[in-house]
């Protein structure tokens, strides 16, 4: 009988331990949940770069490659337009490229209001899931300079961390892979 | 008679003559081996004091002083075998003092030299980020992959340091590293630990959140 309470005693401290390990500290919570809208935030900037007519195309191309590091394989983006109750999901590089080649001579891209809508919340896995919202304003000028498409896109991106490892000089680093999800389209307005 | 007396007086004065001067020389070599003797006693005693202060950590002296000192009674070449015994010993400290000094002084050109690099690191890192235009930016990314072995070397960002714990970001290249700062217009993290090839070059790179 001793021997059975005292092999549940050692089970229960292993279980409890590893459970332990699992719960992340709230300043180790805050880094990862920091770092996923600073993942956002680099993807509005490269969006910027790339809808800009004033980019090169050798360098739109390579930040087209940076941006599409930042999402997993087979993440869409939603792509919807005031003229079209429509959605349109293409892969990341074609929704880039397409971005690249619209048929505007400026255009200006904002993004703004960039928060979780969802906390990032551990999954079985060990993945941590949340989801970011994004407003994005999106104008499109002529030759001219006269503003000829206006619209604001509310956007969720869903965002996935977890923990990775990797050898570098000859040592075990542990670190947080942040890789964006689908981004859909929750709502198109022309404010 | 009287020559006779003449020749008496001429020979007491050559023997007196000879006598007293043989006797002042006889005087003066005993007077200067003795002056001789005194000084290799003093300068001996002088020696063991020195250079046992020197061994107990007695002296303000400064390391070179106390080379010094050692050389200057190497030179007086004493020849008494306890002072011997003791210029043994204190050489002996004094190039362990030496090889410690030698050491710190490294580690001190090292560590000014490291400061350096960081700060020539942090200033172009901000100024990437400041650039008014893409060239410009391509240049001061051009000019700080010259510090660096390849473009391809890892740069590692800790986002979080927690007991000794570091979280880091996915690894980036100091390439992908220098123009995502050009993108994103901030730079936002601060050297955190540099690793060099023996060329001098950066091989590894660590940085930190601000």
């Amino acid at each position: 009988m001793k021997k059975i309470i005292a092999t549940l005693a050692i089970v229960l401290c292993i279980a409890g331990t590893a459970l332990a390990q699992d719960e992340l500290s709230f300043e180790r919570k805050q880094a990862i949940d920091s770092l996923a809208l600073e993942k956002v935030r680099d993807l509005s900037k490269y969006i910027k770069i790339v809808g800009s007519k004033d980019t090169p195309f050798s360098e739109a191309n390579r930040v087209i490659d940076r941006a599409e590091e930042l999402f997993m394989n087979d993440a869409e983006i939603g792509v919807s337009s005031l003229s079209s109750n429509q959605i349109t999901y293409y892969r990341v590089r074609k929704y880039l490229e397409h971005l690249m080649r619209l048929n505007y001579d400026r255009v200006e891209i904002e993004w703004y209001n960039i928060e979780y809508v969802s906390d990032l919340q551990r999954q079985p896995d060990g993945t941590y899931v949340g989801v970011i919202t994004i407003f994005q304003t999106f104008r499109g000028y002529d030759a001219e300079g006269q503003l000829q498409y206006k619209d604001t896109t509310k956007k969720d991106i869903t965002v996935y961390v977890k923990r990775k490892e990797t050898q570098i000089g000859g040592r075990t680093i542990g670190f947080w892979d942040v890789l964006l999800g689908d981004m859909r389209v929750k709502e198109t307005t022309n404010r | 008679m009287k020559n006779r007396i003449t020749t008496v007086i001429l020979v007491l004065l050559a023997a007196f003559i000879t006598l007293g001067g043989n006797t002042s020389c006889k005087s003066k070599k005993k007077l200067a081996k003795e002056a001789a003797e005194a000084e290799y006693k003093s300068r001996s005693e002088q020696a063991v004091k020195d250079l046992n202060a020197i061994l107990d950590d007695e002296t303000l002296w400064s390391l070179e002083e106390k080379e010094a000192r050692v050389q200057s009674i190497k030179d007086w070449n004493l020849q008494n075998p306890e002072v011997d015994d003791l210029l043994f010993q204190v050489e002996k400290k004094l190039a362990r003092e030496r090889a410690q000094k030698e050491e710190e002084e490294r580690n001190i050109e090292q560590q000014q030299q490291a400061q350096a690099i960081n700060d020539v690191l942090e200033k172009n890192f901000g100024s990437i980020a400041r650039a008014g235009n893409s060239s410009q930016a391509n240049r001061l990314i051009n000019e700080t992959l010259e510090l660096f072995e390849s473009a391809n070397i890892p740069v590692l960002i800790i986002i979080n340091q927690n007991a000794g714990f570091n979280d880091y970001d996915r690894p980036t290249t100091i390439e992908n590293y220098l123009n995502y700062l050009k993108d994103q217009k901030v730079s936002n993290n601060k050297v955190y630990e540099i690793k060099y090839n023996a060329n001098g070059k950066i091989n590894e790179l660590e940085l930190i959140k601000k």
